[in-house]
This record gives structure tokens, sequence and C-alpha cells, in this order.
């Protein structure tokens, strides 16, 4: 199957042209034009892109496989937990956010559940404090902040 | 003798305790990091540019702990190669062709202590290479203009899949697409608003520092995810260790032309550390008749070693004198420049020597202390490299997006990494390079201003671009790094991949 390379060839042969016309409907900027304006870079950046993806709709590599959809779909999690960590950094607190997306990546990686939650409280907990303290970065106690 | 005594200042700074307690922080690091296997040296750079620069360390300090860990890096990979089998990084690949098969032969601390010499005396002679080399090329480097600077950034991209390179258009989509991301943003010279949709965030541009470490850290956690790599590997126990002077001394011919091959395979746009490897350990091969290569030959270990030590450090040349880098690691110290103020080029020996001459004599410190640690204490890393990916992994992930998060203090950078990250998952997917994106960002904001610097100049006459016999040398060498990968790749990779499966066969 030579699939992949043809879809991704076609996405980038649209940003491709989007991009470029967007450069085109830039604003001429205050004192008229020039001999080379803001937009001449990314036009001739959207000729490369156009090129190389025609290139490589009509001349695709051999696939890499995909992960089977259970896979994805464990990827899209794992994304996920990473998003709501990013999250709730500041509402909940570095130390119990990460100490859960730790726990939890860790698990998934195919970790015990205990090992993971102990990988996890402590290694958040040492990195809390070895940032506050040693390192004198601030991160947000959140929830545990009386 | 002006070098010389530049480079005596330099020491003056290298041997302040700060800097060396950064050299040997970075040390350890470093090591650490290369002997990880899919944590190479690009990848561990990066998570720690941001801490570097949230915990407001000075130039100098910054790039002594970056340039350390970038070498410790190159001493690590060999860690994976020899106990594994598995190369940290891809330049350590060839030294798991000798080393594993010693390991398993019961000469594991023999091998690691052979190809840690190595690496010293790779490192030590391309360090030695730059000093002599670097500020000649500053110095030629000062005739450019901004036309010659428009085709050395071409040339970069061009060169960058290197010999091996795949397909030269998928180097090609991704610069293009590295530049496009550095194209968003207030445009510097006019004013005018670019793909920014009206987005405050997106003013000031896409930062790549976070760009980076979505693309390399995030995406291989992904990956170990989906390979369910998260036990390791069963590593090859290590033997006491009985080395004679006789061992070292017999290796030491195969190590000096390696560190000699590697520095040129470094220093030239294209090569980088694998073909400067590969050269060495091929060379030496041929060179010397009598030896059982492929079979646990201590040469064998210490040829490709000292050239991918020694192509590391050449790989520093066109990065500090053109800033051009011309690998991934070397890429991701530019980026540390740049967000730091400084750019490179050959401005940087006039305007800022205490640097680059610092962080020059830092390297040698650096290189002594890799060598001290990493033959009496190499059990410590070992023993780190046992533990399994799926409880460092994460914590990585965590070093990583604490980085970013004490960069700015904002949770939607951290939402800019892990959308990198996912970018990064389907492009390594579909096969296209991330670090020519890395140097589209990094290059594109200069590589714009020298095209209209130069457009303005001649009053908007394209042939202003090939006017100069500089120039034209400059677009000829891009063309032909383009073009020649196509016809000479096969063959190298062809060739590379016979050397391994008849290492298979024995």
């Amino acid at each position: 199957m030579r699939i992949n390379d043809r879809v991704f060839g076609m996405l980038m042969l649209i940003l491709a042209v989007a991009y470029g016309w967007e450069a085109t409907q830039f604003p001429i900027p205050f004192g008229g034009h020039e001999s080379v304006g803001p937009e001449t870079f990314p036009i001739m950046l959207s000729i490369i892109l156009g090129i190389s993806s025609i290139y490589m709709i009509v001349r695709p590599d051999p696939d890499e496989k995909w992960a089977p959809s259970a896979m994805l779909i464990e990827l899209s999690v794992v994304v996920l937990a990473m998003l709501a960590f990013a999250w709730a950094i500041e509402p909940i607190g570095f130390m119990p956010a990460a100490a859960i997306v730790v726990s939890f990546l860790s698990w998934r990686m195919g970790a015990s559940i205990t090992k993971s939650i102990i990988t996890g409280v402590t290694s958040s907990v040492f990195i809390f404090f070895l940032f506050n303290t040693v390192l004198e970065l601030a991160l947000p106690l959140g929830l545990l902040e009386f | 003798m002006d070098t010389m005594s530049l480079l005596m200042q330099g020491f003056a700074i290298a041997l302040t305790p700060e800097s060396i307690m950064f050299a040997i922080i970075g040390a350890i690091l470093g090591t650490l990091i290369g002997a990880l296997p899919g944590l190479g040296p690009a990848n561990g750079v990066a998570i720690l540019i941001p801490l570097a620069f949230s915990l407001g360390l000075s130039a100098t300090s910054s790039l002594i702990l970056l340039t350390s860990v970038y070498a410790g890096a190159m001493y690590g990979g060999r860690i994976s190669s020899i106990l594994l089998n598995i190369p940290g990084d891809e330049p350590a690949m060839m030294t798991c062709l000798d080393g594993y098969p010693m390991a398993v032969k019961g000469k594991a601390a023999e091998a690691l202590a052979i190809s840690a010499i190595a690496s010293f005396i790779g490192s030590f002679i391309a360090t030695i290479g730059l000093v002599i080399l670097a500020p000649i090329l500053a110095k030629f480097a000062l005739r450019f203009g901004p036309s010659e600077y428009f085709a050395l950034f071409a040339l970069a991209f061009a060169t960058l899949g290197g010999i091996t390179g795949k397909n030269q258009f998928k180097t090609l989509m991704a610069a293009a697409i590295g530049l496009m991301i550095a194209t968003v943003g207030i445009d510097i010279s006019t004013g005018v608003q670019r793909f920014t949709f009206g987005t405050l965030e997106l003013f000031e541009g896409v930062d790549f520092i976070i760009a980076i470490v979505g693309l390399f850290a995030i995406s291989e956690l992904l990956f170990f995810l989906e390979r369910h790599a998260g036990d390791g590997l069963k590593q090859v126990a290590v033997n006491k260790l009985k080395l004679t002077a006789k061992d070292i001394i017999e290796v030491l011919p195969a190590s000096f032309r390696g560190a000699v091959l590697g520095f040129v395979a470094g220093v030239l746009p294209g090569a980088g550390a694998s073909l400067g490897s590969f050269m060495s350990y091929t060379l030496e091969k041929r060179f010397s008749d009598k030896g059982e290569f492929g079979k646990g030959d201590p040469r064998g270990v210490a040829a490709p070693e000292a050239g991918n030590n020694g192509a590391a450090s050449g790989a520093l040349v066109p990065m500090l004198t053109l800033g051009v880098p011309g690998s991934g690691t070397t890429a991701v110290l530019l980026a540390m420049l740049i967000s730091l103020n400084i750019s490179p080029g050959p401005m940087l020996f006039q305007q800022n020597p205490d640097l680059v001459w610092g962080v020059i004599a830092a390297m040698f410190v650096g290189n002594f202390v890799l060598l001290l640690l990493n033959i009496p204490m190499v059990g410590i890393f070992v023993k780190l490299l046992s533990i399994p990916p799926k409880y460092l992994m994460p914590i990585v992930t965590l070093i990583a997006s604490v980085g970013i998060y004490s960069v700015s203090h904002s949770a939607l950078d951290l939402y800019f990494m892990v959308g990198f990250g996912v970018l990064g998952y389907i492009l390594r997917k579909v096969d296209i390079p991330l670090v020519p994106i890395i140097l589209g960002m990094l290059l594109g904001p200069e590589m714009e201003s020298s095209l209209r610097h130069a457009l303005v100049l001649s009053d908007g006459d394209w042939t202003v671009l090939f006017n100069s016999g500089l120039s034209i040398g400059l677009w000829t060498v891009a063309l032909l790094g383009l073009i020649l990968p196509i016809i000479v790749g096969p063959l190298v990779r062809a060739k590379m991949a016979r050397a391994k499966a008849a290492k298979k066969d024995d």
C-alpha cells in the first residue's frame, strides 16, 4: 500500500495553495510597494511545498504500518491525558496533576498499578521540591495551598 | 599566535569553578541521555534548553552546559550499542557491529573502556581541528553578503538529508513546512501580520523551543507506547575490567584515523556523524587485514566511536562560524543561541570572543571529565540503563513539560507542545524528517531577511542572487547536495545494510 504518502501529499498540497493564496491577500504595507514585500518569501515557500507534495502524490513511498485502531485510541487517550495535565497544573496544582499523569503513563506503558503510582508520586514530589527549592522556579501548589 | 592567546583566555573562563561545575553536570546528564535508548542527543538537549533558559543562566554557562550534554550524549550512545546491541542514537550504529559481539564474549567492560578512550581521542582531535579551522572559516565568511547568505541557507537545507538521505523531496517538504511556521507572526520589517488570523498569541510567532520538545520528546513517548517497548531489553552483564596498556596501544592508530575522518565528515555539509563513523569503520576494516571485524575486534569498536565523536565536534564548526548547523543536535544548539539573543556566524568570533573561546575551552575540559566519568564510573550508567522505559519515559516527559511550563507559566504553551508531539508522530509515520522542520523554524527569519536585503540592494533584480562567484559556488554545492543522494544514496545504504547483514550471518 502506498496510501499514506498520497493522502499526506494531498493535505500538504491544499496547505500550500491555501498558504500561498493567503500570502497574496496581505495588506499593502505602509509606505507602498517594495520590490520584496512580506508576501514574496511565503509565495516561494508555497511553490516549494506544492512541488514536493505533488511529487509525493505521484511517486509515493511504501507505507509504514499504522498501529491497529485499538492502539490509536489508546494513543489518543494518552494525548488527552497530557492535555488534561496541562490544563490542571494551575487549578489543581503541580504535584497532584503530575502524580496522576505520570502514574497513568507508566501504567499504560505496562507497569503494575502499585509500581506506577509509586513512580508517579515520588517523581512529582521530587521534581516539585527540586524546582521550587533547589532551582527556585515556582511551580503552582494548587489545591495543596493553604 | 592570536588563536593561542584567545584560547588561553577561553581556558581562564572554562576553568572557573562555576564553568567546571556546569561541565560536570552536563557531562553526567549527557551520558545518561545518550545511553538511554530512544533519547537521542537532540532530544536531550531540547529538553534541557527551556530549563537552562528559565534558570536564567548566563549565555556562557548555558552553552557550556549544553555542549557538555552534547558531547556526553555522544559518549553515552555507545553504552547501549555495546550492551543492548541497540544504538542509543544513529551514529552509534556502527559501534554495535563489534561492540556487542565483544560484550557477548564476556568482554563488555573492555569494550566500554576502549570505546571511551576512542571517544576521548575523537573529541580531542576534533576540538583541536575546531580551534584551527573555525577562525579561518569565520574570517572567510566575513566576505559573505546577503545573497551569499541566502545561498548558504539554501545549501544547508539541500544537504541536510545527507548523502544517505532517502527521499530528497521529503527533506524539501519538511524544510518548507519549517520555514512556513517561521513566517507566522508579525513581519519584522513591515509590521504586517502574517498567518496570525488575529490571534494575539500568534503575533510573536511560534516558539521553536516548544516545537522542538514536542516534535522530539512527545512523539518519542507515543512511539514507545505504540511499540510496547516499556519493558526495555535484555542487556549483557558487565564483567570486571582487565585492560592492559598493550590493549590500549593497539587501538590507538585506529582511533586517530577514525578521529580525523570523523572530523572531516562532521565539518562537511551533508555528511554528518553517521557517515563519519561508517567511513571510519569501513576504512579500518580494509586497512587492518588480519582482524576479526564483526566478531568483536577492539579496533572495530575504537574506529567508529572515534569517528562519531570527531564528527560531533566537527559539526560545531559550521554551526559556530556560519550559523548553519549540519545536524539535528547542532540545530538544537543553534536554537539555544538564538533564544539567548546571540546570533552565531562570523561576527560571533569578533563580538563575543569570550563566549566562543570559553565554550571551546570548556569542550576540552568536558572531554577530560567525560573520560574520567566513563571509565571508572561506567557501572553507574549501566545500572541506570537497566531501569525500564516504562518508569523513565513518563518522568522524562514530565521534566520536559515542566521545562516548557517554567519559561512562560502558561498552559497554552503545553497545549502547543502536545500538538507538536502529535504532529511529530504523524510526520514520522509518513517518513518526513523532523530536523529540516526545526532548522526551517530557526533559520526562516534570517533567510527571509537576507533575501530581502539582497533584493532591496539590487532594486528588485533577482539575478543578484547568482552574481558573485561565491554564491554561484554555494548554489552549485546546494544543487549537488540535492541531486547526489538520489544517485549515490542507494549505493551507500546498500553497503551499510550489507555490513549489518554480513554480521548477522556469522
